[in-house]
């Protein structure tokens, strides 16, 4: 964990209201797993909480991470604002728990469900599984074709095969990530997800009691990020204990936690 | 890093290099800022608000951010206090700083044995009274807001207490020096002041509360006025020493905090936007002191004509 100004590098829209920032610094040395997240200090002293944005891609070569958030208030606002050159103050990496990406072997039939925001970062976790010659099924859903991001570079990727659902059918097929899950066949062996927590509980119901190793990647309004506050915690699926999603996640296993 | 003579500020059970501090609430029991810097560095640890039993605090979304300030209501999440004496207190106690131990509770009773259960612990400097957390049914704010049952729970904690005892005070309140009149009759031997205010927030999208709790304690620049004024006010009703805060941000804040009559300062939302806050603060008062001409930082105190 190291908090450090970090130089935007790129900041360009990807879809409506979404957008996509590349960070360069330091920093991005220390990004290694898939699912942690970066703790952004938005500009402007009246804005007191920073946003926590989950990476979607990093390039140890070049010494960037990607980020993308969706604007949706006023600090999200004033990220889009900003431009090459311009400096962030982030903590991070945060989370100590991300994607299990070493974890599932060559042969296994491996799921990654996203859904709108919820996309980038299993984009991660994807081109980490590629990089280990493991081949991955993805289901992205978006609202409508205006919201639909990363497909593309998705489909990219060697032996990724890349589902679009969009909920009015504008973009790939009509219907929602659920319905493409149903669709299949058999179980996978892991599924690796992350989007509104409708589509996560929807996701566990329907994979739970399979052979499946299944992962959520979970948001909460966030405090200070690393654990301190309190504010973003979420009960254990026994209801005897809670976990912090900054800290102890933010992924968690199917049943870790109460969704 | 060495410590500037002219920052030391001893107050009854702190003896503090420097009068900065987080505030409770804002800093749990230490453990993940001190992955981020010395906690040597702090003039004291006040530790998160403990109770007799574990409680499991509120439902999510317990923060809300509002225009320069933040709306919380975690509901009092924390161990209880014999884990926080067994558990959390020695980790505390590899460091040499004195601990503020926040104590919290629905009883007078149960605000009795938390601090007994507290009372031997040796890094513990003083205990704070919570008198004053907005955000539970029964987080003490009945006693927060009448000076008589203020001053009976004082006296009840003070019996049992073998630390000196601090007293939060609510903001929420029309006269906040009465209340801090009936506690320092009541024994008190000092005063923290304020705690949050109670706020709300409604999303316009969905006409309903960002809280799940519906409201929440407002804290941040936001509330620095208020608190300033408060402080100021309490200043000149009481000679107990004062811990003051509310929206602390930066060194020029805690100067502002001592002209208007604080001892020393804690600082709470200004951890989560920066979690340096603390050390950079502390770093930058002496440039203060050279900057305003004073041999010690006790000097800028505002001493209060009217005591």
């Amino acid at each position: 964990m190291k908090n450090e100004s970090l130089t935007v590098v790129e900041n360009k829209t990807i879809a409506a209201k979404t957008h996509e920032m590349t960070l360069s610094g330091p920093l991005v040395d220390a990004i290694d797993q898939p699912g942690t997240f970066l703790h952004v200090a938005v500009p402007g002293e009246d804005l007191v909480l920073r946003r926590p944005i989950s990476i979607a891609a990093v390039n140890q070569g070049a010494g960037t991470c990607a980020i993308v958030y969706k604007e949706e208030g006023d600090g999200t606002e004033r990220l889009a604002r900003c431009r090459a050159g311009d400096q962030l103050e982030v903590l991070g990496p945060l989370g100590n728990q991300g994607f299990p990406v070493e974890e599932p072997l060559p042969g296994d039939d491996v799921l990654l469900i996203g859904g709108g925001v919820g996309v980038p970062p299993l984009y991660f976790a994807t081109c980490e599984l590629v990089k280990r010659g493991v081949s991955v099924s993805v289901i992205l859903g978006f609202q409508t074709a205006a919201a639909v991001f990363y497909a593309r570079a998705f489909n990219e990727l060697p032996g990724c095969d890349v589902h679009v659902m969009t909920d009015d059918g504008s973009n790939g097929r009509a219907g929602t990530v659920i319905d493409a899950l149903n669709e299949r066949p058999y179980a996978p062996d892991w599924l690796f997800s992350c989007g509104p927590r409708g589509m996560l509980r929807a996701i566990e119901t329907n994979a739970a009691d399979s052979k499946t190793h299944g992962y959520v990647s979970l948001e909460e309004r966030m405090g200070c990020g690393i654990g301190a506050c309190f504010a973003c915690v979420c009960e254990t699926n026994d209801g005897a204990s809670y976990r912090k999603i900054c800290r102890d996640g933010p992924v968690f296993a199917f049943k870790e936690v109460v969704l | 890093m060495e410590t500037d003579p002219r920052l030391y500020v001893t107050l009854p059970g702190l003896p503090m290099k420097n009068p900065v501090m987080p505030a409770s609430g804002c800093f749990a029991f230490g453990r993940e800022y001190a992955e981020l810097f010395d906690l040597e560095e702090l003039g004291a640890v006040a530790i998160k608000g403990t109770t007799g039993e574990a409680r499991i605090g509120n439902p999510t979304p317990r923060v809300a951010e509002t225009p320069s300030g933040m709306l919380n209501a975690i509901g009092l999440q924390n161990p209880g206090a014999q884990a926080v004496r067994d558990e959390e207190l020695p980790f505390l106690a590899n460091y040499d700083v004195p601990v503020l131990a926040n104590v919290s509770g629905s009883t007078p009773e149960e605000y009795v044995v938390v601090v007994q259960t507290l009372n031997d612990a040796p890094n513990v400097g003083a205990f704070e009274l919570n008198i004053s957390c907005p955000n539970v049914k029964e987080g003490g704010i009945q006693f927060g807001t009448d000076p008589d049952a203020a001053a009976a729970l004082t006296e009840a904690v003070k019996r049992v207490s073998t630390k000196p005892v601090y007293v939060k005070l609510s903001p929420n309140v029309t006269d906040v020096t009465a209340i801090a009149r009936a506690v320092e009759a009541a024994g008190a031997n000092g005063l923290t002041l304020i705690n949050t205010l109670l706020g709300m927030r409604i999303d316009a999208g969905t006409g309903k509360p960002v809280l799940a709790n519906e409201k929440g304690g407002l804290s941040g620049p936001a509330v620095k006025p208020i608190a300033l004024r408060m402080i100021h006010d309490v200043r000149q009703g009481t000679k107990l020493p004062i811990i003051g805060m509310g929206g602390v941000q930066s060194a020029e804040d805690v100067i502002e905090f001592l002209v208007a009559g604080a001892d020393v300062v804690a600082v709470g939302t200004a951890n989560f936007s920066n979690p340096f806050v603390c050390p950079t603060i502390i770093r930058e008062l002496p440039e203060w002191l050279d900057k305003l001409d004073v041999a010690h930082i006790g000097a800028l105190r505002w001493q209060g004509e009217k005591i």
